[in-house]
Formats: C-alpha cells, structure tokens, sequence
C-alpha cells in the first residue's frame, strides 16, 4: 500500500514537472537565441552539437565562421555556404554573420558560379543575370531571416536594399528595405535618401517626394545641422515636379 | 524525520570527502579554469559580438561541458564505488533506508559540483570584472556605449547552473538505480541529458498549436519524461543583458528544476528499493 | 514473540542469470533457528548459499518464498537493523576515513546518540584491539586489521545481533584467535552471534550450535557436541602404556565383549602448536 502511494506521489511529480517546465519555458524563451534548425544539420559532426546543446555557441560560431573563410578562399560555394549558415543559426543574433552571408551569397557566389561555367566570356549574358538574380534573391533571404533575429536591424536591411538595387534591378524592392532602415534604431543618415532616390527612379516620383519631405520635417530637420544635404535633393525633387512655391518646403532661415 | 535528516547528512557528508578527493574532479575545475582564464587570450577570434559576450560564452560552455561530464561520470562513479566495493552492504544492513542512501549520495555530489560551479564563476566574474572596467573607459574615450555587465546576473546563473547539475545528476542517480554496470549508467545517463538538453525542441513544437493530436500527445508525454535543461541557460542575457530577462524568469526555471529534481529522485528511490544488493 | 532472535521458514531463492532469465537456486527451502544468546555457525563450502541467506535476513535481497523473522519482526525493519550489527565478507571502507572515523559514522548511522558516542566508539575500539591504530586511514590498514575495524563498526551500537559473514576470511592464525576471542566475549555480554564460515576449526571452538549447508539445502542442524561425537566410540588417554600393559587391558576388554580398534598416540592441532610457538600478534 506504501509502495502505491509512493508510486501515485512519484507520477504525480513528473506530470507536474512536466507542465511546470512549459511555463517557465514561455517565460525564458524569449532570452534564448533561436537556433535554425534545418540549417545546421548538414554540419552536426562538426563539434556544432556542443553549440546547440547549449555551450560556447559564441565561441563554436565563431570558429565555423572561421572555417568559412577557409572555404570562401577556395570558392567552394556550398561548403562555404553551409557554414556561414551554421555560423548564423548558431548565433541567429550576430549582425555580423547575417550581414557577410549575405554579401559573400549575393555578390561572390553568383562569380564563382559563372567561373565554373567557364568564365565571362563563356556565358551568355542572359545567364549570368539569371545567376545574379537567383543567388540576389536567396541572399535576401538570408538577410530577411537575420532583419527578424537581430530586431530589425538597420545595416542589414541597407545591405539588403543595396543587394534588391544592384543586382535584383527592383527598386520598389530596394526602397521598401530603405524605407524600414530608415524607420528602424540606429538607421543611417543616408537611408532616406537612397529610399526616395529609388522610389523616384522607379516611376513613383510623387510618392517619393510626399514621404522624403515627411521624414525630413519629422526627423531630419530636427537634427543637429538641419540635414542641409537632404533639404538640397527635396528642392531638387520640388523643382522637377514643378511644385508651386507655396506647396513647397517653407524656407527655414539657415538655408542658402 | 531528524534521524532521516541526520543520516541524510551524514552520508552527504561522506560521499562529499570521497568525491573532491577525486583526481578526476580536480582535473576538470582546473581545465574548467584555465579555459576562463584563457578566454580573454582568444578574443581576437571574435566577430563582431562584443569581447564581454565571448568572453561569458567561452567561461559559460567550460561550465557547461565539464559541469555536464563530472555530473555524469562522478554520480555514477560514486553510486556503483558503494555497490562493487560493498560499502553498500555495510551502509544498508544498519538502519539506513534506501531513499536516506540515495539522497545522501545527491547531495554529496552536489554539494562538489557547487564549488565548480561557484569557483568557475568567481573566476568568470572577475575577468569579465577587470574587461569591463577597460572597456568602459576605452568607451568613453570614444564616445561609445559602455558594454554591461551584471555581477547579480552572474550570481543568479550561477545558481541556475547549479541547479541544472542537480537535476543531471538526479537523472543519472535514477538510471544507476537500475543500472546493472557503471558503463551502462555513463552512457544512459550521457544520452538522457543531450536528450534533455534538446528537449526545448519537443516543447517549442508542442506550444505551437499545429499538428495531429496523435502527434501533440507524442510530444506532451516526451517533455514529461525528459527535463528540458536549455532553459537553464539564460547566462548571456543574465549576464550582459539583464533588463531583457522577464523579472520571474529565474525564479520559475528554479522551481521548474527543483519539481524535477524531485520528480527523478523519487523514481530512483522506487527502483533501488527493488534493487539487490 | 518468538525466542528465537532469526526464524527462517521454508526460505527460497531464485537468481535470473543471463539474458533467457535462467533459474538459479541459491537457497532452497531452508529453515533454522538461531536461538538468542548463542553462537550460531552457518557452514558450507562456497557457493551454497550462506552469504544470499544472511544478506536475505537483513533486507538487502528479497525472498523468491518462505517466511523469516529477526528480533521479532517479521522482516528486517529499520528497528531490526538498529539492534543487529553485521560484518560483510571481505569488507572494504572508505580508504580516506581513519578507524575512529568510520566506527564514528557508523555509529551515527546506527543511532548512537550523541552524548553516548565517543564512549561507544572507544569500546568497539577496545574490544576489538584497534585503540592504537585507529587514527589511520583505513588505507594503510593489513587484512587483518579491515576485519577488526569491521567488527568496530558492527558492534558499536552495541547490537543485540551480530551477524559475521566470513570473519577470518584471509587473517592469519593469530588474527583468527583474536577475532574468535572477541566473539566469545561478545557472547559473555548476552549478545547472539551469527558465524558464517568455512574454517571449520574456529567454528567448532566457538560456536554452540551449527548449520551446515550445501547447495543451498541444509544438510544438518544441532548442537556441536551432539553433532561431532560419536556416541559408539570411546577413548581412553593412557600413559606409559608398555606392550605387556597393552596385551592385558585388550583381554579384560574382550572379556566384556568390547573390541580395541585403534591404538594412536593424541595429537595437538596445528593451530595450537602455532599458538604455542607465535608469542604474541604481530598485528596488534
């Protein structure tokens, strides 16, 4: 009779341990760095395991990163690839991984891959677009899932306004990144006008106009110096949209 | 209930003597040590997260690792040292109880795994403690943001950690119960805790509200079964980032490691109550 | 309350070896009595199942059938433990801990309160001839010595039950008188000795009764005397008995229909000529 009282004791512990971790477990969650899954089981046997269980994953991100460079020397792309991505799911909130997976996917990969078809000259010129957009759109989305780790952070979505730019040509695309660097903490001084310029440049010239000069009266003009360079490309944008003076920017008394 | 107390303590204390004289234990908290004190020496590999970061990290994983493998290997070592050289025989043929044995051998290697955990930590603290100092004048020269460090934080994942070990060593305590040989015991009680250290996985899944009920109630009995320990570590951000820790967070995880401690002690009292000695 | 201070009825015991959980009988429908304030010996040779009875005795294995009682209860509770006091076979202590700290722990173990402990460690101590070694880690301690120290720690509470499982298991001749010394004192201070051995010799000089088992059965049971004499055989010690002598006692014992089948001179054991030669322990 003991042993059965015992034993309902001991059941009745293991199921509240059990429920209790799920609450305690919402409440840390939020603490504990996500780690992408999918993404490092192609390099689990190599001492990354030790990181997903829960120590070093700083100092083992590290050291995969390490081991990427290694690989980017000898343009082995999905070696290289791999790890960078082991780097960024061991450590989801480094703006440095993100940041470089991106760039080395957007920028040297689609080279390498037209290399190893035989080079510039080799490959036809609608190919090699073909391979700057498709590596500049799985790039994005390496930048995408680090803007979501890292809070929205602003030098991730520069860089991945200047890969949307560049290499993608969608410049809706590109100032929709600019537009959210610009909203985010920390965004740089330039991020406004690179999202005006491109929404200008894609046909959207009014719209552009409309929201640099809201940015530069809610923001800008309230800086230390006024943001005399971004008052300069809004006369410009008022000047080609053949605004009336009295829908222009009021003159503040500092302007030349 | 003193008297239950009393032996408790005793064989506590015994298992204690037996345990920090052990070569093993004074191997791993020099190495556990040296790996904190070298961190600093290393943190020229880092990349971009910020010196205090790699430093907490290299120290927080030499507590982990080799917190883990003495919490694995001492239990077991020191539960079947009792059964193979028969000290067992003499301890339990007096009026010791079994669950005063077991207990007894708990808190015996727990109480050694404190002083790793809070030697590591003192040494952790004060490194990050003399960085920090250079750190933050060398960020007010530049006009930089200081980087923070929590002493109170590392204090609280400190005990966290300890914790943590307790309940590792309870799990592996429980398989030794039934265990047959010392290996099988490593190498069980090895599994149940990267099981345990993984379990967030089941657990993550099974508070997203997605899945088949079949699988959902896979998923409700493995979290019961197996201790999620990831939670135990929060000591980045207890550390350096303590504003971003829910003000219970550390409190619940400690009630949540206590329940289980609990939990897995009493089934090892259940299973070695029908072991033969 | 039954007298007896260890009743076993019908007692068995299966051991499940291997991975088909063969059978093995280690102990096969056994019962005896050990009567309170006697010596008892368990005899047999090894593998027969003495050290499986004793360990059942005590609670550390369970019963596969039968019955036994201990002091009174009906298996060995904490209560039962508390007044037993029990030597394993071989036994092996933590190295680091000295003689005095070990008796100690025991003793604590065992209930001692503590107002009474240091005068119930120093008489185990005394009684068992370890007063001077006892502040040395058992570590450095000879065969003989674990023994004693052993006997300490099962008799510090001052039991009512000793239970010895192999006392002399690996001590020399002087050891072993010592040890058996200390078992007849232990028995003049009203204490029940349980003695599991195979030196027949010893157990012949201290025990008043004996058991003797073999293959797990128990082959025969009873008092010393009753079971070594030989009630059909005499002899008769003589001195200078000259062939003349020796011709006429033979003829007057035929005359009365008796037959003279050996004439031998007596003989001393080993032991005691060893006693007689080896002055002294040497480790004492």
């Amino acid at each position: 009779m003991r042993s059965l009282y015992f034993g309902i004791l001991t059941a009745v512990f293991w199921v509240l341990a059990g429920t209790y971790s799920e609450i305690s477990w919402r409440t840390v969650r939020p603490c504990i760095p996500e780690i992408g899954r999918r993404d490092i089981e192609p390099t689990l046997g190599q001492g990354v395991l030790l990181g997903i269980l829960g120590g070093m994953r700083t100092v083992i991100a590290d050291g995969t990163w390490v081991r990427s460079y290694v690989l980017w020397e000898r343009k082995d792309r999905p070696g290289c690839e791999t790890l960078m991505r082991t780097a960024c799911a061991l450590d989801p909130r480094s703006r440095y991984f993100w940041e470089n997976t991106g760039y080395v996917m957007g920028y040297d990969m689609a080279h390498w891959e037209v290399r190893r078809r035989g080079g510039y000259a080799k490959v036809p010129a609608d190919v090699q677009e073909h391979l700057y957009r498709s590596y500049a759109r799985r790039a994005l989305e390496v930048l995408d899932q680090g803007v979501v780790n890292t809070g929205g952070n602003a030098a991730l979505l520069i860089a991945a306004g200047q890969l949307a730019e560049m290499k993608l040509k969608d410049q809706l695309l590109s100032a929709r990144y600019y537009r959210s660097a610009t909203e985010s903490r920390n965004a740089p001084w330039y991020a406004p006008y690179f999202c005006a310029r491109n929404l200008w440049e894609a046909g959207q010239r009014e719209e552009s106009y409309r929201w640099y000069r809201k940015i530069w009266e809610e923001k800008l003009s309230k800086s230390e110096d006024g943001a005399p360079d971004d008052l300069k490309n809004l006369r410009e944008m008022e000047q080609a949209l053949h605004l009336p003076i009295i829908q222009r920017i009021p003159r503040p008394a500092w302007e030349k | 209930m003193k008297a239950f107390m009393q032996r408790t303590t005793w064989i506590t204390w015994v298992t204690f003597l037996e345990a920090i004289r052990q070569r093993f234990f004074a191997f791993l908290i020099v190495l556990g040590g040296a790996m904190v004190l070298s961190s600093v020496a290393f943190r020229f590999m880092d990349f971009g997260h910020g010196e205090l970061k790699f430093v907490a990290d290299f120290g927080f994983g030499g507590m982990f690792l080799f917190g883990s493998v003495l919490g694995v290997v001492m239990t077991a070592q020191l539960f079947f040292s009792e059964i193979d050289n028969r000290t067992a025989l003499t301890l339990l043929a007096k009026p010791v109880s079994r669950a005063e044995f077991l207990l007894g051998k708990f808190f015996g290697t727990w109480l050694v795994l404190a002083i790793f955990v809070f030697v590591l930590s003192g040494l952790l603290g004060a490194v990050l403690w003399s960085r920090s100092i250079e750190l933050n004048e060398l960020a007010e020269k530049m006009g930089r943001l200081a980087p923070e460090f929590s002493p109170g934080g590392l204090v609280a994942f400190a005990l966290l950690q300890w914790l943590r070990l307790g309940v590792v060593i309870a799990i592996v305590l429980t398989i030794a119960s039934g265990a047959r040989t010392f290996l099988y015991a490593v190498v069980v009680g090895a599994l149940a805790v990267v099981a345990g250290q993984l379990q967030w996985i089941a657990q993550d899944v099974l508070l997203k509200p997605e899945g088949s009920v079949w699988y959902r109630g896979v998923l409700w009995v493995t979290s019961r079964l197996l201790p999620n320990l990831e939670q135990f570590n929060i000591g980045d951000a207890l550390v350096l980032d303590p504003t971003s820790v829910p003000a219970n967070a550390v409190v619940q995880v400690a009630i949540s490691g206590l329940i289980y401690m609990v939990a897995f002690l009493m089934l090892g009292t259940a299973l070695f109550r029908r072991r033969e000695i | 309350m039954t007298s007896a201070a260890i009743s076993v009825r019908h007692l068995t015991k299966d051991f499940r070896v291997g991975l088909r959980g063969l059978k093995l009988r280690a102990v096969d429908d056994l019962t005896l009595e050990v009567p309170r304030g006697q010596v008892y010996g368990l005899l047999g040779p090894n593998g027969c199942g003495k050290s499986t009875t004793l360990k059942i005795i005590l609670g550390l294995v369970t019963a596969t059938a039968g019955e036994i009682s201990i002091l009174g209860q009906t298996y060995a509770t904490a209560e039962a433990r508390r007044r037993t006091g029990f030597l394993p076979e071989a036994p092996y202590f933590h190295k680091f801990l000295s003689g005095r700290e070990l008796v100690r722990y025991c003793a604590r173990l065992s209930g001692v309160a503590p107002t009474q402990l240091d005068q119930a460690v120093e008489e185990a101590l005394t009684l068992t001839a370890m007063t001077e070694a006892a502040g040395r880690p058992i570590g450095t301690y000879s065969k003989g010595m674990l023994q004693r120290i052993g006997l300490a720690q099962a008799i510090v509470h001052d039991p009512e039950l000793v239970i010895l499982d192999e006392p002399t298991a690996g001590v020399d001749p002087v050891g072993s008188v010592a040890i058996g010394r200390m078992i007849q004192e232990m028995r003049s201070r009203g204490k029940t000795i349980v003695l599991c051995s195979h030196l027949l010799g010893q157990v012949e000089q201290v025990c008043d009764r004996v058991a003797i088992m073999d293959r797990g059965k128990l082959v025969l049971e009873g008092r010393v005397e009753e079971v070594l004499s030989r009630r059909d055989r005499h002899v008769i010690t003589v001195e200078s008995l000259t062939p003349a002598a020796r011709a006429a006692a033979e003829a007057a014992l035929a005359a009365h229909g008796a037959k003279v089948t050996s004439v031998t001179h007596p003989r001393r054991s080993l032991e005691d000529l060893f006693q007689e030669l080896v002055k002294g322990s040497r480790d004492a």
